[in-house]
């Protein structure tokens, strides 16, 4: 009797030993690593006209990767977390990744990103924020941009307006974001003139939750200043145009004389400002590194093949914030594919060093940008080229070649 | 406009650009002004029946300028039609509000009702972020004529025009409704004193559901119009529940003219700086700092605002 107890329970041992280790490590069975990422991002709150969108691009990129067997039989599960726009957020969803065993972040905001970047320096981890403000890679070895710095699309954007404005040093305005966001670029702009980019400042503006701005586009005209360009998000340049629309400055092409041609940052236009500003918006100038699905080409196929297949509706399929979660996306995959290709371990200091390695013959061209990234230990913004678009009867369409600014390499 | 056309016909050369300029900048500060009035009417009304500061006065602006949206282009019906029916939605809406979750308060502290407010505001981002609008941007289709009334160089665009005229017209209506009608005079009475209007049989939880409806009924007419001028970004409709605090601070927390005059004040400031100060001397955003700097002077002088009741309480 006591032989057949002995038995049962060696048995039920046995059986439960071996539930564990099923249900415990089931990758060990699939021969496939898992790599842990984390993405905390405004999907809700402040500014989640784009961090929505971006969420979807990173959430079925990396779906997509487990899907194809993109790295086998080695899976990437990123945690994606609403922080809606709150730093103190950001930092606890942040922590909570690390203790989960995260190998590479996602992060969003300037804000964030400034106010975490001693911590990313402190557990040396990558990271690849939505913000591209210069200041995130002051003092920092972790933090890479996806695209060109804000102030690189400002400079550029100031460079297209001389190489093309006719007549005598064109006269522009700055209209800005009041934060460092916006702030950031304009001493850059004032740097590049200094070096010798034919154009003056009027004036910076900071923009409030205005509801009119004719009195600020009236002062403008009255300075006969000719360009605005734009640091901010869509909503207040939205309500700039609709108001020089009204009034009649706006200009119908590039340098209309005795107009005014209104410019703008990555966050300034996409598919939200038509949305937002609608008729007015025609002839707004806009800058960003990415491709854009108005003018289609094998990039934005994929951006929209991968929508559909994740059952994504039309206007998130087309968001430029969503080809640029993707990017993100592919530039993580892409270390992890190149780390375990040389036999190496995942670990933060090994997606760390492929990114520093990204360069020259290793550049990585993801499909939804205008040119490859590029990173190295000392420069850590990712897709140099910038290509400019302006809306042509409803939607953006390319204006010439992607460029790159001349002025940045100078003041550098 | 007969008064500008007639200085600008009395000017000519720089002196007429100087004077539309001027004009410009006194049209665009009244049409300010009296669309923060009408965003901020919902919180006067709250305020004069109940004493309390609704801080999901901004979630409800939002809610009417979608629910708009939602009527007139996913239910193709006609904005003007949309637009009335908004308002009566959101008056069912802010009168459940009020029913579920404010009428317990009755009798409560003044804070812990504030406080439920704030917690209010959560719950309608919350479930305004369930739908598209949270987080996706959106236009009105174009309902009126594009080009801008023009008057001697001055230009007020229709969008701007219609939206003064419901403020007045939505203004002037609630005057009267609280000047002249029982129901007005009950509210103002409950307002004045809960224990002594029960005591005459006004129904105080009836009151107070009335004036969260009115405001809900304001609050969808300010977000249609401030929705038609910034576009629909639910961000930016919200924040107007807070912006307009000042206005109703200036003008008195109970006053209804108050709120008018408070608004054209701080529109007219607004745009005065903008016009005049940004951009010289090495000054730049004082039209968004000058508006608090003179609320701050007034009320040392006025602390009740501009049309606030001095109340004394004798014991």
């Amino acid at each position: 009797m006591g032989k057949t107890i002995r038995k049962n329970l060696f048995a039920l041992n046995l059986f439960l030993a071996f539930a564990v280790v099923v249900c415990i490590t089931p990758q060990a069975f699939a021969g496939g690593k898992v790599y842990k990422m984390g993405l905390s991002l405004a999907i809700t709150g402040p500014t989640s006209d784009a961090g929505n969108p971006y969420s979807k691009g990173v959430e079925d990129y990396f779906n997509y990767v487990n899907d194809t067997k993109l790295l086998g039989d080695d899976k990437i599960e990123c945690m994606i977390r609403d922080d809606q726009y709150q730093t103190a957020v950001t930092k606890r969803n942040f922590e909570d990744f690390l203790d989960q065993g995260i190998v590479f972040y996602l992060n969003y905001s300037t804000g964030s990103t400034l106010g975490l970047k001693r911590d990313f320096e402190e557990v040396q981890i990558p990271v690849l924020p939505a913000s591209f403000h210069a200041g995130n890679v002051e003092d920092s070895h972790y933090i890479f941009l996806p695209i060109a710095s804000y102030s690189e699309q400002v400079v550029s954007l100031s460079e297209y307006v001389v190489n093309n404005h006719k007549g005598d040093k064109p006269k522009v305005a700055m209209f800005i974001h009041p934060s460092a966001f916006g702030r950031g670029p304009v001493g850059d702009v004032e740097k590049s003139i200094a070096a010798g980019l034919n154009m003056e400042i009027v004036e910076v503006v900071e923009h409030g939750k205005d509801l009119d701005n004719t009195a600020m586009l009236q002062r403008l005209m009255s300075k006969n200043v000719q360009y605005v360009i734009c640091q901010t998000i869509q909503s207040p340049v939205a309500t700039m145009i609709k108001d020089a629309a009204r009034l009649g400055i706006s200009a119908n092409a590039f340098g209309e004389s005795g107009k005014i041609t209104f410019l703008g940052a990555h966050y300034t236009g996409g598919n939200d400002l038509i949305d937002l500003a609608g008729d007015a918006s025609e002839n707004f100038f806009w800058i960003t590194s990415y491709t854009i699905t108005s003018e289609p080409g094998p990039g934005t196929d994929f951006q929209l093949s991968l929508a559909k297949k994740y059952g994504r509706d039309d206007k998130a399929a087309n968001s430029h914030n969503y080809a640029n979660g993707i990017m993100v996306a592919q530039v993580a995959t892409e270390v992890v594919r190149r780390a375990k290709e040389k036999g190496l371990d995942i670990s933060k200091k090994t997606l760390h060093d492929e990114l520093n390695a990204m360069n020259g013959d290793n550049a990585y061209q993801p499909p939804t940008t205008v040119g490859p990234v590029t990173y190295s230990s000392t420069d850590r913004a990712g897709v140099d080229s910038l290509q400019i678009y302006a809306v042509k009867e409803g939607v953006f369409r390319k204006v010439g070649e992607p460029i790159t600014s001349q002025y940045m390499k100078k003041i550098k | 406009m007969k008064i500008i056309r007639f200085f600008l016909t009395k000017c000519s050369g720089d002196r007429y650009i100087a004077m539309s300029y001027f004009f410009q900048i006194v049209i665009s500060g009244v049409v300010v002004g009296s669309i923060y009035a009408l965003a901020a009417l919902g919180l006067v009304l709250v305020y004069k029946s109940s004493r309390v500061a609704n801080f999901a006065h901004g979630q409800i602006i939002a809610a009417g300028a979608f629910i708009t949206y939602a009527l007139t282009v996913w239910a193709s019906i006609p904005v003007y039609i949309s637009f009335v029916l908004s308002m009566l939605i959101t008056f069912c809406l802010a009168w459940s509000v009020e029913r579920i979750f404010l009428r317990r308060l009755i009798g409560e502290p003044i804070i812990s009702v504030i406080m439920v407010t704030i917690g209010l505001a959560s719950i309608l981002d919350g479930l305004i972020y369930l739908t598209p609008f949270g987080t996706e941007n959106f236009s009105f289709p174009s309902f009126f004529p594009q080009e801008p009334i023009m008057v001697g160089g001055v230009s007020i665009s229709w969008t701007q025009l219609v939206g003064v005229i419901i403020t007045f017209i939505l203004i002037g209506g609630f005057s009267w409704f609280f000047k002249k009608s029982t129901v007005g005079i009950s509210m103002r009475a409950v307002s004045d004193d809960q224990f002594a209007s029960m005591s005459v049989g006004i129904s105080v939880p009836g009151v107070f559901g009335l004036a969260w409806a009115t405001a809900g009924l304001s609050a969808a007419a300010a977000g249609c119009i401030i929705g038609n001028i910034t576009g629909l970004n639910f961000d930016t409709l919200h924040s107007f529940g807070i912006v307009v605090f000042p206005v109703v601070i200036l003008g008195g927390l109970d006053s209804i003219l108050g709120a008018v005059v408070a608004g054209i004040i701080m529109g007219l400031i607004q745009q005065f700086a903008g016009g005049y100060i940004d951009g010289n001397w090495g000054l730049n955003g004082t039209g968004e700092v000058l508006p608090y700097i003179i609320l701050l002077i007034i009320l040392l002088i006025k602390p009740h605002g501009l049309f606030g009741i001095h109340e004394i309480e004798r014991v």
